[in-house]
């Protein structure tokens, strides 16, 4: 488990340009043992005569991480590799008969496809926009297929399907036998495990799309618990709780997306403390994505964290979070660098317009003014929470005064304050479910100019504490 | 949910629930059910989403004005989040300033509107929408824009208002007169009193301060209980 883990860890990768020196490490030393058998496959050819030892070998690299700095002729041969890899597994005759190298594997070789399916359209954004090397403009320009997103879903899905991952894991939830429904491939191990972590696949995909509606309709039928089959492998855990609660913050359903980074993030900060492994090292990165994530959610939706989250977020953004919860239009550049530095790498599913740079718009800057502009509304909120905080009745016009607005304007942020705590929450049932609740615990009602002010209080909390310490003295 | 799944017609379900959402065929499909839905007044977001993101994949296929549509159609739901969730699947070029093409344009003075509906800023709200005929050409396939828009704003007084100066409300409302007091009393059954507005208590505007006290169960204590046995003094 521990090496399994570890090796998993170091697949995890880093978005950024600014890498981190040892996954880069570790990367390119995979990479070069990977160069060597790239030149010696020609692409999409002899795809379906792989013989034993070559299978198991191609099964080995796939799963490897593709250098950084890849050129493109490699990540070319990476996607004609992955092609015929997949054509084999689906369009044999009949299921294939394979020994998994490990039990993640099927998570690597998914999660190294998306990978470097993102990376490579953001490559070719960058290089239509900037446009300086002409050479690598006419290739991908001759190329608009490779790595194209209609391939990219189509082999998700084509797995999915395959492996009848759906209709086994409706069953497993009517607490039926899987295997009844799972046919001739979905009861293979192989297709079993590429399946199941194909649907955390688009989850993905179509949260780097920005079609968050659909990423979390995506999980329909997988019971997010710890007993998922996902929490097994503690990067698939990890990337699923990741991609989730972005969803969720995207759709303002902020009390969701605290949830499910919380759910993770204390996952992993007492995994933690059993002993500080190697593999977490690699994971470091988007564990501090998510605290700034659920910093910005709780600016947005003051909410009581778990106290290690709670210390560990003033440890990492403390000037930040502390800033973003006072609120006022001045901190907007903060909410802007957060997201910035911690949103997925957005992509665009079509080929850039080569010949015309000026339009092709990073995706990433679209996505967060589309965030921003949520944002915005909802900056006056902490102060008149601090305000109203103090009253239980008061007088619109005398408040007006207090806050140095004009009356009319008051009324109108007490009703965007109004509508911005009444969010939809996840109870049962599917991730797009849920109720409509009031997730502030001040309220308020306006009797003509009268503010009548409403508390939900919290009794103190002490059957927790009592009990921890009541297990210190045995 | 903003979502109608009861009105939602079969062949449209079956397109939603397979791999056919992907395929570039039922695009014009989709769009008679975006048509459907600005004439007869109902709303199907996930339908509205599927075909924006066809048009993602397929930009060669898209139609400006169905685009505008489904973004009009948000609207008229707010506050859910549906407009915005729109505008990420849009072509990232279309919220640049200043607007490169009329398609962007139109998109930005709905975003306008749709800014003013989130900020509360009624009265701005009705002024935008007059101040400009490409409004009017904008809203003008969705039937009942405005009557809509008006239930959506009456729902938000509610939430916040017991009582309210007829004044204020005209303003949010964009109604005076006899056509204000029909809709006030028949649709939103609130009552007039002099140059107030009455609205009856409901969930949301009672702002009632609650204490909510731990719950404790017995089994929480299981493990001390068990100690206690297992090692008597």
């Amino acid at each position: 488990m521990l090496s399994g883990q570890r090796t998993n860890g170091g697949n995890m990768h880093d978005y950024d340009d600014d890498v981190d020196d040892e996954v880069l490490a570790s990367t390119i030393v995979e990479a070069l043992q990977d160069d060597g058998e790239y030149d010696d496959i020609e692409p999409r050819s002899g795809s379906l005569q792989l013989s034993g030892d070559d299978i198991q070998q191609r099964l080995a690299s796939a799963a490897q991480p593709l250098e950084f700095q890849a050129t493109l002729g490699a990540r070319f041969a990476s996607y004609d590799n992955y092609c015929s890899l997949f054509h084999f597994i689906l369009n044999s005759d009949g299921p294939v008969d394979l020994e998994l190298p490990t039990y993640y594997w099927a998570w690597d070789v998914i999660d190294e496809f998306i990978y470097q399916f993102n990376s490579f359209c953001i490559h070719r954004n960058n290089v239509a926009r900037k446009g300086q090397n002409e050479e690598e403009k006419q290739l991908l320009r001759d190329n608009p297929q490779t790595w194209g997103c209609y391939s990219v879903l189509n082999v998700l899905y084509s797995l999915i399907q395959r492996s009848q991952m759906n209709e086994q894991l409706a069953a497993i939830k009517r607490g039926e036998d899987p295997n009844e429904v799972a046919g001739e491939y979905g009861s293979r191990q192989l297709y079993r495990m590429l399946g199941y972590f194909s649907i955390i696949g688009l989850l993905r995909v179509h949260c780097l799309l920005g079609d968050f509606t659909l990423a979390l309709k995506t999980l329909d039928d997988i019971e997010l618990n710890k007993k998922a089959v996902f929490a097994r492998v503690m990067a698939a855990h990890f990337t699923t709780y990741y991609y989730v609660g972005f969803s969720y913050m995207m759709m303002r359903r902020y009390a969701d997306a605290i949830k499910a980074f919380s759910h993770i993030l204390v996952y992993v900060s007492r995994t933690k403390n059993l002993g500080k492994n190697a593999q977490f090292d690699s994971i470091t990165k988007k564990n501090d994505q998510m605290y700034a994530l659920i910093a910005i959610c709780v600016a947005l939706c003051p909410t009581r964290l778990d106290d290690t989250i709670h210390a560990t977020l003033r440890e990492k953004y403390g000037d930040q979070f502390q800033r973003m919860q006072r609120g006022g239009l001045d901190t907007l550049p903060i909410f802007e660098q957060l997201f910035n530095s911690a949103c997925p790498k957005f992509i665009s599913p079509i080929p850039p317009d080569f010949d015309k740079p000026e339009n092709n718009i990073d995706p990433a800057q679209h996505h967060l003014a589309c965030f921003m502009s949520d944002v915005k509304n909802a900056m006056l909120g902490p102060t008149l929470k601090s305000f109203l905080k103090l009253y239980t009745t008061q007088d619109l016009h005398k408040l007006a005064g207090l806050i140095d607005l004009k009356p009319e304007d008051l009324r109108r942020q007490l009703l965007v304050y109004k509508q911005r705590s009444r969010q939809t929450r996840w109870s049962e049932g599917g991730l797009l479910e849920g109720d409509i609740v009031n997730t502030s615990d001040l309220d308020f009602a306006l009797e003509g100019d009268l503010i009548h002010i409403s508390e939900a209080k919290t009794g103190r909390k002490l059957v927790d504490w009592y009990l921890r310490n009541l297990a210190r003295t045995y | 949910m903003t979502t109608d799944a009861t009105s939602r017609p079969q062949h449209i379900e079956e397109i939603l629930s397979g791999l056919d959402r992907y395929n570039p065929e039922t695009v014009s499909t989709f769009q008679d059910y975006v048509q459907s839905q600005c004439e007869n007044r109902t709303y199907d977001n996930m339908a509205n989403l599927a075909l924006l993101k066809l048009y993602q994949f397929n930009p060669h296929l898209t139609r400006d004005e169905t685009i505008t549509n489904i973004l009009v159609k948000a609207l008229t739901v707010f506050p859910s989040p549906d407009f915005s969730l729109c505008l990420h699947l849009l072509p990232p070029n279309s919220l640049i300033e200043p607007p490169i093409d009329s398609f962007a344009e139109a998109v930005q003075k709905l975003h306008t509107l749709s800014n003013a509906l989130e900020e509360a800023d009624y009265p701005h709200f009705w002024a935008t929408l007059d101040s400009d005929d490409l409004y009017a050409d904008l809203v003008a396939d969705c039937s009942g824009f405005e009557e809509l828009v008006r239930l959506r704003i009456a729902m938000a007084v509610a939430q916040a208002f017991r009582e309210i100066s007829r004044d204020t409300l005209e303003s949010y409302l964009n109604a005076t007169g006899e056509f204000f007091d029909g809709f006030v009393k028949n649709i939103c059954q609130w009552t007039l009193d002099g140059d107030k507005v009455k609205i009856p208590l409901n969930k949301e505007n009672e702002a009632i301060t609650t204490v909510t006290r731990e719950v404790v169960k017995i089994e929480q204590f299981s493990r001390v209980f068990k100690r206690a046995y297992e090692q008597p003094c």
